[in-house]
């Protein structure tokens, strides 16, 4: 990612504007008990696109910007969404995968890893209540629900975050070409 | 490529963030509630309160369309002008169905301070909900109404049926709310009309199951009875609740021979997952100061 004054901008508009949805919203929408968590999506799809050094700064900020507005334990939730845009950012890094539906799939595994870990992280730091089986309900309504929403997420957040990505990962897609499978016998199976 | 100077910059970048969460989590429990980091908390509620009132406002009418939308599947098979008619007739019924549920909601509230166990010194001040906590693991709302209209922390909270928590942190114009089913929370309760005492506890992640908890096995207690506030000060909560607010019914007694203690499962009368409007049980005199200074300056 470029880091300039546009792309701290634009991050940081997308991250309040994710924060307040999900507050004001998104918190009061309940299917079966859970509802959708809209910044993990985005954290994971800005540590996506622009890397782990980007996501492990968005995931802070966010984090931050959530325990400041909601009133809870500060530092919680920035350390749970410090590490999942870093993981995020480094799976794409590593595998570099360019399958279109990956987001799902990532924006799910990426919600349960944020629900399982502030869990632990709260459990251990506050919370002396009994915990009912149906908290394992909600999470998993909400990884089903992030599931459905990371696809839209992500292309949203791809198309606002484009000016200041260093490359575009779209463009990326389009020259990557199949293997050949005709021509001279050597050059089979080679991406050229 | 493998670059060292990369990957000791991210590893460094993810190091920093970490140590730097840990750092404020270490403060932040170490701190008073007068701290850097809880005046932070409340001014950053503050400046930002304008913006969620606001989203709150505009996206209700998806919320309120969001509760009924399972039941517009049945229209799909509609012609274009038929389903504009259905539509038009659906967000007037959205909208007629929200003004019932508040008007229901607050008609109970004003049921609830005609009995007779409701404590009388109180002046109650009305408000809408306008955040929700985020997670299961807090149970928190954030209030359109703060100290500008008298509301001070520490003060209970009720919803249609009963309490619902007790007010945290306090801004001129929001108020933060911690359910009784957060994790936190504990309510010193008796038992009506047994007399037993306890202290209701939540289960997270099922706020319709509260647990009296402390009971002792020698005294009984019966299904369907009524769990109050008790105004008691005990060793294990301080109750900051006025004597007499109902909290809910007794649904089932878990008896125990081995246990010193036996717990009662109880059903909250307030519905802690839908609350759109509250009030909180000021003191007499704060309300009516506020509301005073409040006209006087209009």
């Amino acid at each position: 990612m470029i880091l300039s004054p546009g792309a701290f901008l634009r991050v940081g508009l997308l991250l309040l504007l994710a924060v307040v949805l999900q507050l004001s919203a998104l918190s009061q929408l309940t299917v079966f008990g859970g509802h959708a968590d809209l910044v993990v999506l985005v954290v994971a799809a800005v540590a996506y696109y622009g890397g782990s050094v980007t996501g492990c700064a968005t995931g802070f900020a966010a984090g931050l910007l959530l325990d400041l507005l909601t009133g809870t334990t500060m530092g919680a939730s920035s350390l749970v969404l410090t590490a999942v845009g870093y993981g995020v950012g480094r799976f794409h890094e590593v595998r570099d995968p360019s399958h279109g539906l990956l987001p799902g799939a990532v924006g799910a595994i990426a919600t349960a890893c944020w629900l399982v870990a502030f869990a632990a992280v709260a459990l251990m730091l506050d919370i002396g209540a009994r915990v009912s089986p149906l908290v394992l309900r909600d999470m998993i309504v909400t990884v089903l629900l992030n599931a459905l929403l990371a696809l839209p997420v992500f292309t949203g957040c791809r198309k606002l975050l484009r000016p200041s990505l260093a490359v575009d990962p779209m463009e990326l897609r389009r020259r990557r070409r199949p293997p050949r499978e005709a021509g001279p016998l050597g050059l089979r199976g080679l991406e050229i | 490529m493998y670059d060292r100077k990369v990957v000791r910059r991210r590893r460094a970048a993810l190091a920093v963030f970490v140590v730097l969460s840990i750092a404020i989590l270490t403060a932040y429990f170490g701190e008073s509630g007068g701290g850097f980091f809880h005046t932070l908390q409340r001014g950053a509620q503050e400046a930002v309160a304008p913006i969620e009132t606001g989203a709150s406002r505009a996206l209700k009418p998806v919320r309120d369309f969001f509760g009924w939308a399972g039941d517009t599947i049945d229209a799909k098979d509609q012609n274009t002008d038929l389903k504009k008619e259905v539509q038009r007739l659906r967000r007037a019924l959205a909208e007629a169905e929200t003004q019932r549920r508040d008007a229901g909601q607050l008609e109970a509230l004003a049921s609830l301070h005609e009995e007779n166990y409701f404590p009388q010194s109180t002046a109650p001040v009305n408000a809408r909900v306008i955040a929700k906590s985020a997670t299961v693991w807090y149970s928190t709302v954030k209030i359109d109404k703060g100290s500008d209209d008298g509301v001070r922390a520490n003060q209970p909270v009720i919803a249609a049926g009963g309490l619902i928590g007790k007010v945290t942190t306090v801004t001129g114009g929001t108020a933060e709310v911690r359910l009784i089913a957060d994790g936190q929370s504990g309510v010193s309760a008796q038992v009506f009309p047994e007399g037993v005492t306890g202290v209701v506890r939540p289960q997270v992640g099922n706020p319709e199951d509260l647990l009296l908890e402390y009971v002792e096995s020698g005294r009984r207690v019966t299904e369907n009875t009524l769990v109050v506030t008790s105004g008691f000060t005990s060793s294990r909560t301080e109750s900051l609740f006025p004597r007499g607010i109902p909290i809910g019914r007794v649904t089932k007694v878990d008896l125990d021979e081995l246990e010193t203690y036996q717990r009662v499962h109880v059903k909250p009368f307030a519905d802690l997952r839908r609350i759109d409007v509250v009030q909180v049980l000021t003191r007499r005199g704060v309300a009516q100061q506020a509301a005073s200074v409040g006209d006087s300056g209009g």
